[in-house]
């Protein structure tokens, strides 16, 4: 499936060189797993970080810098790069990508209900400016429209969505800068899974569910 | 051509490390790659001669544990081992500055192990140095690129430290990447 909505280059860039906080990084990372395109620019882009390595200026490290780092692989043996974890999770989330649901709870998402029609699980990365999470709509339902008082990402990681703008498939990396207000559906056939990353707590726009202020943190006007 | 045979060797021998758990190749890149690695670090701007070192020791231990995922038809050994240690930043500045330690930045980072692995043509490209082209570029895009890549400062940060609109910041880069042949997609829509 084609994805038609990426990074732009300087997300893709602060990614490669590691400046990226953990919530933005991990939506670049998801976006990635469906992209090839993106995969392509990304391995470009570290392969100038692999340059830079190759053209620094060697510093002579202390005497026994080779030794100490010896001594220490006797107790480290060589092991894969993500720990496996074994996970017993529903159906929809064992279908997500693996380093998405190793960062959930073993017995998958928590969701807490936000309306008829949308779920979120929210996933501590120990991040400051940016909140992390999963939303789920059910299949046909549609999310309360809402405004963004900060930015807020958006990558569809199962399932698809619209909005006033168009339908978004897997993959999909959306933007929305502060201000925008927009209204989620999902497809009719399917429930829709996505990973959304929110610079401030988002205030809904409806008279009722001001009061019910369902979604996300509680927005003090 | 000499980087590229060279970028080969080593890729041979963090292989070797990875299938045969080799210590004597394994010594062989600590001897090459931690200097490096330790000059690479000390450029970021609060990173000194120790922690750079106590880093660049870090990443090479982890070098070990993960030869076995290093693919050489992926990824030079050198840009395997830039993201390493990039990741050991990134867990560096998160423990000490931020006081967080709980997520670790190789879990934040995709694998890119879970997608079928056939050879795309910038992978393929990515074999090759860019090295050559980087010595060309103008001072001004160099002095951006390169603290963004051995500081990891994001492109606001570069430009309030030098002082430079956000706009020029990012117009260099772009400029910095044309000229380094990396594929530059969606312009359109990256103001």
């Amino acid at each position: 499936m084609l994805v038609t909505k990426h990074p732009t280059n300087e997300m893709l860039v602060d990614y490669a060189s590691g400046a990226l906080s953990p919530g933005l990084c991990v939506s670049v990372s998801a976006h990635l797993h469906f992209c090839e395109i993106c995969r392509d620019r990304y391995s470009e882009l570290t392969a100038i970080g692999g340059d830079f390595l190759d053209a620094s200026e060697p510093a002579e490290l202390s005497a026994g810098a080779l030794d100490t780092v010896l001594s220490q692989l006797e107790s480290t043996e060589p092991q894969p790069s993500v720990e496996v974890r074994t996970q017993d999770l529903p159906e929809d989330e064992a279908k997500l990508p693996k380093f998405i649901t190793n960062l959930l709870p073993e017995t998958g998402a928590k969701w807490k209900i936000l309306s008829p029609a949308l779920r979120v699980s929210r996933i501590p990365v120990g991040e400051e400016r940016f909140e992390l999470a999963l939303h789920k709509i059910k299949a046909g339902g549609k999310v309360p429209a809402h405004g963004h008082k900060g930015m807020e990402v958006t990558v569809v990681l199962q399932g698809s969505f619209s909005d006033g703008d168009g339908v978004y498939r897997e993959g999909d990396f959306l933007v929305r800068e502060p201000g925008e207000q927009h209204r989620p559906t999902a497809s009719q056939d399917d429930s829709c899974i996505c990973l959304s990353v929110l610079e401030a707590p988002i205030q809904l726009t409806g008279a009722i569910h001001r009061l019910m202020n369902p979604l996300f943190s509680v927005s003090p006007q | 051509m000499l980087a590229e045979s060279r970028a080969d060797e080593w890729s041979k021998l963090l292989v070797k490390v990875g299938v045969e758990k080799d210590r004597d190749a394994f010594t062989r890149l600590f001897e090459h790659f931690a200097p490096l690695l330790k000059g690479f670090l000390m450029k970021g701007s609060n990173i000194g001669h120790e922690l750079a070192e106590e880093l660049a020791q870090e990443a090479m231990i982890k070098v070990w544990r993960r030869a076995e995922s290093f693919n050489s038809h992926k990824s030079s050994a050198s840009t395997w081992i830039y993201t390493i240690a990039r990741n050991c930043r990134i867990d560096w500045i998160r423990r000490e500055v931020r006081r967080q330690k709980d997520i670790h930045a190789d879990d934040l980072y995709e694998p890119g192990d879970e997608n079928p692995s056939h050879l795309s043509l910038a992978q393929m490209r990515n074999q090759r140095t860019v090295r050559e082209s980087l010595e060309t570029l103008p001072q001004e895009q160099t002095e951006i690129i390169s603290k963004i890549y051995f500081e990891g400062k994001t492109h606001s940060e570069v430009s309030e430290e030098l002082g430079v609109p956000l706009g020029t910041v990012k117009s260099r880069i772009r400029l910095a990447l044309k000229r380094l042949n990396v594929q530059l997609e969606f312009e359109a829509e990256d103001v």
